[in-house]
């Protein structure tokens, strides 16, 4: 193997020679054959070293010309894990040209358009997206696409980058990036898990140091929630030593765990055997235990019987996911409708269709026989009532299904959890369109062909069938000269949805129609300073453009407004709104970065200021009666600051046209 | 000393090879490859080589080449042998040197030249249609005193002029001629199946004599071969170039570079198959300027210079009796299946010590790969080093059969 090595170093060097001596005529045959050699000797850590050493005279040789790589400062850390996974030669040059970015965050090399900040910022960046292949803990996507060589080549180079870049500033990378995530009280919390388990892992954690702790926090929210727990891995004989503690010694136990639960929204076995356990022999630490606001306590107290024999159902060692959600559960009241209660007992007691339990499980990640379906589905259920606005759509385009699971469940939860209980039974839904009826069996395709099954347990039953039925009512939409949402989303969604709907886009005449009126129309139903001081009482549908981060238009995406207010601190007006893609941390272009923390949004809300956010809507509803007098109240600086920035983004793909609408 | 080369046909490797050398040399070629050539300082002059009429000829383009003082033509391609061939006539005031370029144009034509001239080769006709090809399968059949239920003569066809192995097909039965025969094929050549190892040369020609020769082992025609020679070949060498300095002295070449391709037995008869005065396909010349460490290409467009010394000529080459250490081999990569995503590199590679590089490109998203027409397109090239030509063997046949294409 050693001869091996060295002959491949001694080869490379050869093809080097010959690449640098061969002129511009044959330099991409030579460089293609020193890209060879570059993916051989990148399968040995040696290698890797090695060719750090070299990466600088073969930038300088020109191995990156005419290629993606020339350029250091056009290296975008989001497209490396695509580039790494799409083979030789495109892994070679890429693992070639980030050893060189290396070199640039180590002083080794400058670059008038690439500083050396640049350079480190921009490892870090890539560290922070690949930890997986930093870990050598792939995802199953990575692991199914690359072969072991590049998988070796892969781990072999992000081994060598955590060696040589500097930790520390990764370290607070992942602190935050953990901290944003569970802000955001996800349901499908698997991603957040992975890297908080090679934190605890693979990293070297030190007490003393403000972002260790961080890290250890949420370390500890995982595995060690509290003193007794963090000795006992296995939980049998946790659930015996709860058993054998002092009255005393249990509550501490429970408060630590309480605390874990409710700072970061993850659950745990642990918290699930003390679940149990109080559930059993303390039912009135259960609100120690859930860390429960007074309302919670005294939904508890008052349901207390109904809810213990739906949580021994539910929950155990195995199953305590949805524990997070039992308490915001508890926290809105939920259990005080009896609708809800009836609508968990019914569906606590179905069949579940093969086909649903087949999706529901392959849903749960490390998914254990012992648990029946129906267990991982009430516990989904609980989720979602609990966090409605903690869903995502995971990797499939149905961004409408997921923000009408996530309105049902805050508005109407009895109805969702009906919903929930036929589909589960039947694999079948009915709902209705214009006095039709619309079966999701009888009905063709939806927008997705094969769901991603990154979602909870509820999304999977559900999502199948509402895309399909949202698929046909827009169909039948379709030709009427207006956006088909007009009349789908009152259809799809309830009641709740107002009939007045606007777009920015006029279908007849192919253009942007009366901005400005389209502009007034959303301030003077929704900014509290033009409609009277009124607060949204239901989400609000609305289509928005999707911009990049440079503000150019790359399709129309579908999120729910959820209120406008002023930040107390600030005196802002923003909007608050659920954005269904799993992140809401987005950058959208002209400094448009949705936020999800610290700009007074709830778990799982993103906000942007009111006039970039509307300086994204294409469409919403509203009220025809109220809002119209209020149009003229807007100032006009107010409209053209919100026209300005939608005409130097999605506005440059379309004509604007500013003839008078009657909205 | 030639004033200047006219290269006739376009490849980048040559042109690298010439502007190292600092000798003037003009690039003829067809318009395509005009804009590249002006954009690089490449002189050039674009010519239609496929077109020939009262305005496109060998006395127009030497009108063409006159500013460039041009007085040497060097065949890159085998479609360009003629076009040089006429212009050397031209230039050496010699019409001979253009039917010789007939001759390597005309394999029927070659081969009774090469008859003629003493050289062994296989029994031979020019056929037109299958019938034809039959009735000559027959005869050899007959020949061959060929009893009931034994199996037919295997007969070759190839096109009169094409390079190589396109067009080529092997026929080992009457029912092949009805299954694996074209309309198209017609006319061409028809001839028996000459047993042995088969190998090609490459000559270099100075004053009718042999000064150089390189002689290269086909692991497996149109896949792999390695240079120089490996140890039994290398016994037979001296026959070998006696051989190729008779072809030379029969067919009258008197300068420039000649590929013939032989068939030698067990018990040292060398039979003839063709020869072509052209760049050799399969990275002939690479793989020789890396084993004797010299530049091939420069070697072989300045062989043709009529006005070079002895001195001149042998200075470009390593000396006659030098052989290398190491031995160079390649083996080009076809896809094996029918549909193929991506480039895998096999694991095994990574642990073999003779691995060199490699130039294969990955394929687009799932490629389908057409029906092979000769040998096809292969993918790129697998480059091998190592000091034991029969480990070297050996390895070639067996990644000839490895799938880098999944």
């Amino acid at each position: 193997m050693t001869i091996t090595l060295d002959r491949a170093q001694e080869n490379f060097e050869i093809g080097f020679d010959e690449f640098v001596s061969a002129t511009s005529l044959t330099r991409a045959d030579k460089a293609s054959k020193l890209a060879s050699q570059i993916d051989m000797i990148s399968q040995s850590p040696e290698g890797i070293k090695h060719l750090f050493e070299r990466c600088i005279a073969l930038e300088e040789a020109g191995i990156f010309e005419n290629t993606p790589w020339t350029n250091p400062e056009k290296q975008a850390p989001p497209l490396v894990k695509g580039t790494l996974l799409a083979g030789h030669p495109t892994s070679s040059f890429e693992i070639l040209s980030e050893l060189r970015i290396l070199a640039y965050a180590k002083g080794q090399a400058q670059s008038e358009n690439f500083s050396q900040k640049d350079a480190s910022n921009f490892l870090e960046e890539v560290l922070v997206y690949n930890l997986e292949f930093a870990f050598d803990e792939l995802t199953e996507q990575s692991r199914s696409k690359l072969s072991d060589r590049e998988r070796k080549k892969v781990i072999n180079h992000f081994s060598f980058l955590i060696d040589s870049a500097d930790l520390n500033g990764i370290k607070e990378k992942l602190a935050e990036e953990i901290k944003m995530v569970c802000a955001q009280r996800p349901i499908v919390t698997t991603s957040v898990r992975q890297l908080i388990e090679l934190v605890h892992h693979k990293l070297e954690l030190n007490e003393s140091d403000d972002v260790d702790q961080t890290l250890a926090y949420y370390v500890n929210a995982i595995y060690f929630p509290g003193k007794i727990a963090a000795q006992h891995a296995d939980m049998v004989a946790y659930g015996n030593v709860l058993e054998s503690l002092s009255d005393e010694e249990f509550r501490t136990e429970v408060k630590e765990i309480a605390d874990y639960l409710h700072q970061t929204g993850l659950t745990n076995p642990h918290l699930a055997v003390a679940l149990v356990h109080c559930l059993k022999h303390k039912p009135t630490l259960i609100p120690d235990l859930l860390q429960l606001s007074d309302q919670g306590t005294s939904e508890w107290e008052k349901y207390q019987k109904y809810i213990t024999k739906l949580c021994l159902t539910v929950f155990g060692p195995l199953n305590f996911r949805g524990i997070y959600g039992l308490k915001r559960m508890l926290e809105r009241n939920l259990f005080s409708r009896r609708a809800v209660r009836a609508g968990l007992t019914n569906l606590r007691l179905i069949h579940v269709n093969d086909k649903v339990a087949t999706r529901v499980i392959k849903s749960v990640s490390h998914s254990d026989e012992s648990v029946d379906a129906i267990q991982y589905l009430l516990g989904a259920m609980l989720s979602i009532l609990g966090q409605p606005i903690g869903i995502g759509q995971g990797n499939n385009a149905t961004c409408q299904s997921a923000r009408g699971i996530s309105m049902w469940a805050q508005h109407s939860p009895a109805k969702l959890i009906n919903m929930v209980t036929t589909v589960a039974t039947a694999n079948n839904f009915i709902m209705r369109f214009e006095s039709q009826t619309l079966e999701s069996n009888k009905i063709g395709k939806g927008l997705i062909d094969q769901l991603d099954h990154k979602l909870d347990a509820v999304s999977v039953v559900l999502v199948p069938h509402l895309d399909k039925i949202y698929n046909e009512m827009m169909r039948r939409a379709a030709g009427r000269g207006e956006d088909g949402h007009k009349w789908v989303n009152p259809a799809l969604y309830g009641h709740w949805i107002p009939m007045g709907f606007a777009s920015a886009y006029a279908t007849l005449i192919n253009a942007v129609q009366d901005f400005d009126g389209f502009v007034r129309l959303f301030y003077a139903g929704f900014h509290p300073e033009f409609n009277g001081g009124r607060e949204m009482v239901y989400p609000n549908p609305i289509g928005i453009f999707i911009t990049s981060s440079r503000g150019d238009m790359l399709g129309f995406h579908a999120i729910s407004l959820l209120r406008v207010a002023k930040v107390k601190e600030t005196g802002e007006i923003r909007a608050y709104f659920l954005n269904p893609n799993n992140e809401g941390r987005q950058d959208w272009g002209q400094g448009i970065k949705p936020s999800v923390f610290g700009n007074g949004e709830r778990h799982g809300e993103s906000s942007l200021p009111m006039h970039q956010f509307t300086a994204r809507v294409y469409a919403f509803h509203f009220n025809p009666l109220e809002a119209k007098p209020r149009m003229e109240l807007i100032p006009n600086n107010t409209i053209s600051e919100v026209r300005q920035l939608a005409e130097k983004s999605w506005g440059k793909s379309y004509t604007w046209s500013d003839i008078k609408k009657q909205w | 000393m030639a004033t200047c080369y006219a290269l006739m046909g376009w490849s980048l490797p040559v042109i690298e090879s010439m502007q190292k050398t600092g000798k003037p040399f003009v690039v003829v070629s067809f318009p395509d490859f005009e804009a590249y050539a002006k954009e690089n300082d490449i002189p050039f002059v674009s010519y239609q080589f496929d077109e020939w009429s009262d305005t496109s000829n060998s006395i127009d383009l030497h009108e063409k080449l006159k500013p460039f003082n041009a007085d040497v033509a060097v065949p890159l391609f085998e479609e360009t042998v003629e076009w040089a061939g006429a212009l050397n006539s031209i230039y050496r005031d010699d019409p001979r040197v253009l039917n010789r370029a007939f001759l390597f144009r005309n394999k029927a034509m070659m081969k009774r030249k090469a008859l003629i001239g003493g050289l062994r080769v296989g029994l031979f006709e020019e056929v037109h249609n299958r019938d034809e090809v039959k009735q000559f399968m027959q005869r050899l059949n007959q020949a061959n005193l060929q009893l009931d239920g034994e199996e037919d003569s295997w007969v070759h066809i190839k096109p009169f002029s094409a390079a190589g192995t396109v067009g080529h097909r092997l026929l080992r039965s009457m029912k092949d001629i009805d299954e694996k025969v074209e309309d198209t094929d017609f006319p061409c050549l028809a001839e028996s199946h000459l047993s042995g190892k088969e190998f090609s040369c490459e000559g270099f020609v100075h004053k009718g004599k042999l000064r150089w020769l390189n002689i290269t082992e086909y692991v497996r025609l149109g896949y792999s071969n390695f240079i120089p020679e490996g140890n039994v070949l290398h016994t037979k060498r001296k026959l070998i170039w006696d051989k190729v300095q008779q072809m030379i002295d029969i067919f009258g070449i008197e300068f420039g570079m000649v590929h013939p391709e032989w068939f030698l037995t067990d018990d040292d008869v060398l039979s003839f198959g063709e020869t072509a005065c052209r760049i050799p396909g399969g990275h002939i010349l690479e793989l020789a300027g890396k084993a004797y460490g010299f530049d091939a290409l420069a070697a072989f467009v300045m062989s043709h210079d009529p006005w070079k010394t002895e001195e001149e000529f042998d200075a470009m080459f390593p000396d006659k009796d030098y052989r290398p250490g190491e031995f160079y081999g390649n083996v080009m990569i076809y896809p094996r299946k029918e549909r193929i995503e991506k480039l895998e590199i096999p694991d095994e590679l990574q642990e073999e010590p003779y691995f060199l590089d490699h130039n294969l490109i990955p394929p687009m998203t799932t490629q389908k790969i057409d029906s092979r027409e000769g040998f096809g397109n292969h993918f790129g090239t697998v480059n091998f080093k190592g000091d034991d030509p029969d480990r070297m063997t050996e390895l070639l046949l067996h990644y000839e059969n490895v799938d880098f294409y999944v």
